[in-house]
């Protein structure tokens, strides 16, 4: 790792966890700033499969979903804390998406994408109709047991913002070290010319399977993060289509396939939906966060394909 | 039961129509559209409004709307999808589901998010056939589907224009040799696919009640009832979204309303593991 990287990372990462002890902060930011962590830990997960193997998922939903019910199921049925329970739900999403990809990775990328939209809205169905176990459309919510680390409940929100900040530089770390290695490789290499992959011998459909299996447990331990933080989980905030949709804005943004791109991405996007959101409040206009999204992704993908990143590496490359 | 099976029948024809157009965008230029659902919607609220601040027949717009979708879905093509014609990459599936959202949220700012329902003199009639209950404007609406599905599949096979577009779908460099403007020809396929997109629209507002994200919550059955035919066969799609509804129905009357999608979901995972090209696609397409 180069040391200006180490500088800059290690340097922000400091800055952050020391967030909370500006003296009278008001809790409301350090909410903001662990919001924004979900948000960057999400589209680190999805970078693994969407930009490092160029399979676009749209029912990464799927995955948080389902690990945010299984950890909350686990501690209100069964009294299991939620450090144990985070490993049932991280597994449990992966084996979800081996199962998808069992399904969709023999046939062509564009069946996969469809695949995923059906599933994520199956899934929506199936747990607004399973009431007694998914609370239905109100949603689930997990026991409230005041500060309780054996239950991962803290009153504040400050304890988050620590452990969402080393999973963050741990998934930036891990991606870092993804790039290089073989599985990255082969990843890549699938994403630019699947044929080419295949006949240098790749085997194409493992590889696809093991980066999402991957993608979807770091996305299940978001999903995990994400519960423990709000105690509820509810269908649409699960596995709604408007959510796998956000889930790509931060790699996107940032520079799909680069293990800096979805923080800096997940930066941008969560000042955006910030703004929007007071933007849609004061005006009193429904829709119009929406169309602040649609209109940004469709920026991204058609004007600057390579996100930030790619405009950073650009301006680098070019001899002053 | 049996009740169950006409209406799924007839439901699933407007199914069928409202894929078309999805399938046919996929077959001739490999663009996956997920702005067609939002289209259809678009051409909801134009024949909503025909009606009730022209008081024009929605009938009448059978003719008018897809002509107003078309120009829409032309200058999309033109600004959007264009650049992606012939590979379905990752971008190309980000824009069209950008393309859906700006859609559906201008949709919201400029009709509000409420939930209406058109109310004509003969939407909500119903007729008594042998002990069947059909509802007027289904029937309306199959005859219409009906009609599309075999027009535009003797267009497709029958005519220069229909050659054409074939012939770019097969190959659009060789089409270029011979004499075939791919641009134009691509333009005027996108043009006919939601201009189908308008169609379905028209008939699925004298029964269906709406608001802006009606498009969006319609596309999964339009996927999957595409992949159960053949991604980018224009019959099959129709015979698809037959299916769908009748899976669909039956599931509802036998077992429950809310869950009445679910098997279709795992109809469209069955078919993609062992049969992706669908029913009527053809396996070298893939």
């Amino acid at each position: 790792m180069r040391r200006r990287d180490l500088l800059v990372g290690g340097g922000m990462a400091l800055a952050v966890a020391l967030v909370p002890f500006i003296p009278g902060i008001n809790s409301y930011y350090i909410s903001v700033i662990v919001r924004a962590l979900t948000f960057i830990m999400l589209g680190q997960a999805w970078n693994v499969i969407a930009g490092l193997g160029g399979q676009l998922s749209l029912g990464h939903g799927v995955f948080f979903g389902v690990a945010a019910y299984a950890v909350a199921f686990l501690f209100n049925g069964f009294g299991i804390s939620p450090w144990l329970g985070l490993w049932v739900a991280m597994a449990l999403s992966a084996l979800l998406a081996l199962l998808i990809g069992l399904a969709t990775f023999r046939s062509r990328g564009v069946y996969f994408a469809l695949a995923t939209v059906a599933i994520s809205l199956g899934f929506e169905k199936v747990a607004r109709f399973l009431t007694a176990y998914t609370g239905g459309d109100a949603g689930l919510a997990v026991n409230f047991r005041g500060t309780a680390p054996w239950a991962m409940q803290f009153r504040g929100p400050a304890p988050f913002l620590w452990m969402d900040l080393v999973v963050v530089v741990g998934f930036y770390l891990f991606t870092r070290w993804l790039l290089r290695s073989r599985l990255g490789l082969r990843l890549q290499a699938v994403r630019d010319d699947e044929d080419a992959a295949a006949a240098s011998g790749v085997d194409v459909f493992a590889t696809k399977m093991v980066g999402f299996a991957i993608s979807a447990a770091m996305t299940g331990l978001a999903g995990v993060l994400h519960v423990q933080f709000y105690l509820a989980i509810d269908p649409g905030t699960a596995f709604g289509l408007f959510q796998a949709i956000q889930i790509q804005l931060p790699a996107l943004i940032g520079g799909l396939g680069t293990a800096a791109g979805p923080i800096l991405g997940g930066a941008i996007a969560i000042l955006l939906s910030e703004a929007t959101n007071w933007w849609a409040t004061v005006s009193k206009l429904q829709g119009a966060d929406t169309l602040v999204y649609g209109v940004v992704l469709l920026g991204v993908v058609l004007f600057a394909p390579a996100g930030v990143m790619g405009f950073l590496r650009r301006k680098r490359a070019t001899p002053r | 039961m049996i009740q169950a099976l006409i209406s799924g029948l007839l439901l699933g024809g407007v199914y069928g129509l409202f894929s078309m157009g999805f399938s046919l965008a996929f077959g001739v230029m490999r663009i996956i559209n997920f702005a067609h659902g939002a289209m259809v919607m678009i051409a909801m609220y134009l024949v909503f409004y025909a009606y009730t601040l022209l008081g024009i027949d929605p009938l009448w717009m059978v003719l008018l709307a897809p002509v107003a979708i078309a120009a829409l879905g032309s200058v999309v093509y033109v600004g959007v999808y264009r650049r992606f014609v012939g590979r379905t990459t990752l971008q190309q599936l980000l824009a069209a589901i950008a393309l859906g959202l700006v859609l559906q949220s201008l949709a919201e700012l400029a009709f509000s998010p409420e939930t209406r329902a058109l109310r004509n003199s003969w939407g909500s009639h119903y007729i008594l056939v042998g002990g069947v209950f059909l509802s007027y404007a289904q029937a309306i609406a199959f005859a219409v589907a009906v009609i599309c599905v075999a027009l535009v599949e003797l267009v497709l096979r029958f005519t220069r224009w229909g050659q054409a577009i074939r012939a770019v779908a097969d190959d659009a460099e060789a089409a270029e040799i011979v004499g075939q403007n791919a641009q134009a020809i691509n333009l005027g396929a996108f043009g006919l696919a939601t201009g189908l997109a308008g169609v379905a629209g028209t008939v699925l507002v004298t029964y269906y009640p709406f608001n802006p994200v009606v498009g969006f919550s319609l596309m999964p059955i339009a996927l999957i009832a595409t992949v159960l035919g053949g991604l980018g066969s224009v019959g099959g799609a129709f015979l698809g979204g037959i299916i769908c509804g009748i899976v669909q129905q039956m599931t509802s009357a036998l077992w429950a309303p809310a869950l009445q999608d679910l098997p279709l979901y795992g109809l469209l995972l069955v078919f993609l593991a062992f049969r992706p090209y669908g029913l009527f696609g053809r396996r070298a397409a893939h």
